[in-house]
């Protein structure tokens, strides 16, 4: 056997790995993140398929190994490129909104799985190869394949910084094509010549032509270039996000201004990452004596008092921070983590903004908000939370996002960080059918009785205007004066109350009606002692997010859908909550494609006898179990931290190379029934370790310097995944001895059962919580110990 | 082609199939004739093909969809039934006009469901007489329906294809009483303020003041809430001795469970 193969296989695994999140980065800009699961979701069962086709055309591929082999990971390094160049005319029509009113673009969309399917198809069907033809290397083989995939997600971040999305693949595609190139045998090599320029020309090309990702056209990048005069002013590319700063004659910004305002609204450039609205540039003057901001719901707080020292989570382009610099507050903290987009702040757009990030009131810090209150000490009298949804909704595009500072236990740390005097101030945008109201205001109901014996409806008050509502909890109980003073802002801005002490219903509707009277016996519920009923008997879910189940924006409850496809009509009730529809479609799709390439081998290898009962338990089992864990792993040390896509890279880097270690030593042990039941219980016992110590561990251990903070995840890490890595070397030593005829299969099986786990465990997350994704893990363990100890 | 009346003839694959029969050998062979009369009689029975059909579709919407759902404005069904929805969509969809729904028609702009176009007319009370302000002139089809009712309609377009598209339109359909102007719908247009109702298409964060301003006292406003393809509520803005009030309405309502019991 080729040395040479092992550097090529990692190679080959680093670009699709890196491949893989490179198309993650670009889908979501092009559409949006959902889209980009469900189309990657597919396109990795390429692994999947690329087993099927092993498993029943296994003699041919045997027995042309040699130019095969190069052939296939030069094939897949071309088709990447490709893919990229021809996409805008292929993709350019395909819009995933339309998916539900336009049938045709059910066409376009199996177009697109197809092309996206095509790399990673060839790549699985290479490494495939080489683990059937030398699975009595496969301990250092499987290795080579986990540490260049590690390496490959740390090198697409590096990337990321230096290549826009549409470019990126022309690099990768080097990276499989080298892989390709260093193992073609002497023989072959004048043969190889003119393949090699083909394949050449594709990444040269577009490295040279990157075309322009066509973006969606209901994106607020595309409406904002729709603008007159729009212009992109700056461009950038980082591992946080796709940056575009606008300019255009006609681009505003005041969101739910009062109807009173009679100024004129000042033409403003705006921020977007990943072609969604990230934030405006507020044109900002320390001279300033007023603010839009005073012309909203957003005011709350400040009409109630003058807090001193104030902090803004997720403060994005420094919209809250700015209004409280205005009304002269000394010290206000501004937590957001995206670095990049600060950074423009800082320094491009500072003339605009008087150098607002340059006061000395001002603190702006990169790092996740929730991250920073697991840290922090200081008391502050107001905490502002970013306003959520958007104006009109977002169709519940963000249902299946993380939203770590609207859980209660956020809210919890937030209450501990107040003053005496303290507040927690949040916005939303009115919605039909009410759910991010009612689930908000359910969070700040329960925050306090969690924290307080006080009676509640002196601690909390809401204002509604035209379009928003904004709630503060206040930890001392609100004044007369202070009730007054919220009374006379309303009619002066044309808001109305909807919770003060002392209201009179009439109150509420004087300037902003309602069809009729239900928001506010829902409000009126949530504040009594029957909100537990009426969790359960409303038709979505505004039971308020945990860490255990961080959807705040999840509300669809699957039991009601039928019900609401036949208030809403079966085209608009998508819409409802985009972001989970599509993960429920993507799980079928993705269930039913994995069931066919599983059983379509059959046909050729027999039905029944030969150990298939347990190549389907062990490689399943363990394909499905080694995701779960990743996920939590990874959800678990976004936090941890601070920061999503670094933690996602160093904890999924850091998994498979510990994986890879374990699968290098397991060549060590005989493939056999009690050194596998061994390993499995191992693993079994980490997960359950996790399960019980992981959450206080990271919360123990999180105000440590970040070097403390890597040496204690990868000893938390480590461990388990070093185990996890070894029962698919050992299973496929154990098939080699028996029936090596079920190799590909195996490998197939794991390629399907790795992908529908992907989209399991999120469904799995949302319904029960995260604690349960570990559990089934450990049972999913728990049954392929089972079917190695029962194995005949 | 222009002996089939409607494009939607030559877009059906058997009116296309006629078509082409009828050039190829029309006057060598009498049997092709009568293939062809089959063919076009086949083509007319089936759905949504000829200009009556469209009539026939048109009528069928305005009392599914519109009555049957609490429309009673009779200016609004009369201007529902009188405009030809199908000249207003992306060519070669004219077929699914009269569906339910919105349909895209570029830009990240949909020409709404025909319901919602209803119950925003009905909302503005439009009178003969009226003047009317329109933001966001899209397709111009509600420009259009609410050229029925009253003497003119502004309507100001920001993307100026669009504009120009439904300028052309429009006055290919002689309707006379519609100005579109291509701008900033933010300034609304102050030569021709005070207007009775004004309606606006394409919402935004905010309500423009100069458009509030330039509202009549006693004049309504519209305005729709939501994505491109759910509408969640309308809003009407109502200007009265000075005082503004908004009331938002809900196009579809929601009647939640718990109140079932």
């Amino acid at each position: 056997m080729n040395k040479r193969i092992y550097l090529s296989i990692g190679l080959l695994s680093a670009s699709i790995i890196a491949f893989q999140l490179n198309l993650m980065q670009l889908l979501s800009i092009i559409q949006w993140s959902h889209f980009a699961y469900m189309v990657i979701s597919v396109a990795l069962l390429g692994f999947g398929a690329s087993g099927t086709l092993l498993a029943l055309t296994r003699n041919w591929f045997i027995r042309h190994l040699s130019w095969v082999l190069p052939g296939l990971m030069m094939l897949s390094g071309a088709s990447m490129s490709l893919i990229m160049m021809i996409s805008s005319t292929v993709f350019g029509s395909f819009d995933s909104y339309l998916l539900f009113v336009d049938r045709a673009q059910i066409i376009n969309l199996l177009i697109t799985y197809f092309a996206f399917f095509i790399p990673f198809f060839f790549g699985a069907l290479a490494i495939g190869l080489v683990y059937l033809h030398y699975v009595e290397k496969i301990g250092p083989l499987y290795f080579a394949d986990l540490f260049g995939s590690g390496l490959g997600g740390l090198l697409a971040i590096i990337l990321f910084w230096f290549f826009y999305p549409a470019q990126l693949p022309a690099v990768l595609s080097f990276l499989s094509l080298l892989a390709g190139a260093m193992i073609i045998p002497r023989a072959y090599i004048y043969k190889f010549i003119v393949p090699v320029i083909v394949s050449l020309i594709m990444p040269v090309t577009l490295m040279l032509y990157a075309p322009d990702p066509p973006v969606s056209q209901y994106k607020g990048l595309s409406h904002a270039l729709n603008l007159p005069d729009a212009e992109v002013m700056i461009e950038r590319s980082s591992p946080y996000g796709h940056i575009h700063i606008i300019r255009s004659s006609a681009l505003r910004y005041a969101p739910g201004l009062s109807l009173s305002f009679d100024g004129s609204i000042p033409v403003r450039d705006a921020i977007f990452n990943n072609a969604n609205w990230f934030g405006p540039v507020i044109e900002w003057s320390r001279e300033d004596s007023v603010h839009f901001m005073d012309y909203t719901t957003n005011a709350l707080p400040f009409v109630l008092n003058e807090p001193a020292n104030v902090l803004i989570l997720d403060a994005g382009t420094g919209l809250f921070a700015s209004h409280a610099l205005t009304r002269g507050v000394g010290h206000v903290t501004a937590v957001e983590q995206n670095r990049v987009a600060v950074s423009f702040l800082k320094n491009e757009l500072a003339p605009m903004m008087d150098s607002m990030y340059h006061l000395p009131a001002l603190r702006p810090l990169n790092i996740h908000s929730r991250s920073y209150l697991l840290k922090d000490t200081t008391q502050y009298d107001l905490i502002v939370l970013p306003t959520i949804e958007s104006f009109g909704g977002t169709s519940g595009i963000n249902a299946l996002e993380e939203q770590y500072i609207f859980t209660l236990q956020a809210l919890d740390e937030m209450w501990n960080r107040l003053t005496d005097r303290g507040m927690i101030a949040v916005t939303t945008w009115m919605d039909y059918p009410p759910r991010n109201p009612l689930k908000l205001l359910a969070t700040l109901c329960e925050t306090h009785e969690n924290n307080s014996d006080a009676p509640l409806e002196e601690h909390l008050v809401a204002i509604r205007g035209w379009a928003t509502i904004t709630f503060v909890l206040k930890k001392t109980a609100l004044t007369g004066a202070e009730t007054a003073r919220i009374r006379d802002f309303c009619s002066m801005m044309y808001f109305d109350p909807v919770l003060l002490p002392g209201l009179d219903t009439s109150e509420r509707t004087r300037y902003n009606l309602l069809q009729d009277d239900d928001f506010f016996l829902f409000t009126d519920r949530i504040m009594s002692d029957e909100r537990e009923d009426f969790y359960r008997e409303y038709d979505f879910n505004i039971r308020p997010a945990t860490d255990n189940k961080p959807y705040f924006s999840q509300f669809l409850k699957l039991g009601r859908y039928s019900r609401m496809k036949e208030i809403f009509g079966h085209s608009s009730v998508p819409f409802l909550e985009i972001g989970y529809m599509v993960v429920l479609i993507t799980l079928f799709q993705i269930t039913a494609a994995a069931l066919i390439l599983i059983l379509l081998p059959l046909f050729s290898l027999g039905w029944k006898g030969g150990g298939k009962v347990y190549t389907v338990l062990h490689f399943s089992g363990i394909g499905l179990g080694f995701m779960f864990i990743e996920i939590i792993l990874i959800q678990q040390f976004i936090l941890y931290f601070g920061n999503p896509t670094y933690a996602a890279a160093a904890v999924l880097s850091g998994m498979l190379i510990c994986s890879g270690g374990g699968s290098l030593l397991s060549s060590k042990l005989n493939a056999n029934k009690a050194s596998i039941a061994r390993v499995l219980l191992m693993i079994i016992f980490f997960i359950i370790i996790y399960v019980l110590f992981l959450v206080p561990l990271l919360r123990l251990t999180i105000n440590l310097p970040l070097v403390a903070r890597i040496f204690f995840s990868i000893l938390f890490i480590s461990p388990a995944a070093f185990f996890m890595g070894m029962p698919f070397p050992l299973g496929l030593r154990i098939l080699s001895a028996e029936n090596r005829t079920l190799i590909p299969w195996a490998w197939g099986i794991n390629g399907c059962l790795s992908v529908i786990s992907t989209a399991l465990a999120t469904i799995i997350a949302v319904q029960a919580g995260f604690i349960w994704v570990m559990l089934i893990a450990a049972l999913a363990y728990g049954f392929t110990l089972l079917a190695n100890i029962f194995r005949s | 082609m222009d002996i089939f009346p409607q494009i939607g003839i030559i877009n059906h694959p058997l009116g296309s199939m006629a078509c082409f029969l009828y050039f190829v050998n029309i006057e060598q062979n009498p049997t092709t004739m009568k293939l062809i009369k089959l063919l076009v009689l086949l083509a007319l029975i089936t759905p949504g093909v000829v200009s009556q059909d469209f009539d026939r579709m048109r009528e069928n919407m305005v009392r599914q969809q519109i009555r049957n759902r609490g429309i009673n404005h009779q200016p609004t069904l009369r201007a529902m039934r009188n405009v030809e929805r199908h000249m207003f969509v992306p060519r070669g969809q004219e077929r699914r006009a009269y569906d339910d729904g919105p349909m895209p028609i570029g830009y990240g702009q949909t020409i709404s469901q025909p319901y919602i176009v209803a119950y925003m007319t009905q909302l503005v009370d439009p009178k003969p007489g009226h003047k009317v302000l329109e933001i966001g002139a899209g397709s111009g089809y509600q420009a259009a329906v609410l050229a029925e009712i009253v003497d003119k309609v502004y309507t100001i377009e920001i993307i100026p294809e669009l504009g120009y598209r439904s300028r052309e339109l429009l006055k290919k359909l002689n309707y006379d009483n519609i100005e579109v102007i291509i701008g900033d719908g933010y300034f609304g247009l102050e030569s021709e303020a005070p207007f009775d109702a004004i309606v606006v298409t394409a919402a935004a964060e905010y309500i423009p003041p100069p458009l509030i301003a330039q509202l009549k006292d006693g004049g309504k406003m519209i305005i729709p809430v939501g994505s491109p393809f759910f509408v969640q509520t309308l809003m009407l803005v109502e200007k009265k001795g000075g005082k503004i009030t908004t009331t938002n309405l809900m196009p579809v309502r929601f009647v939640p469970f718990t109140r079932n019991e």
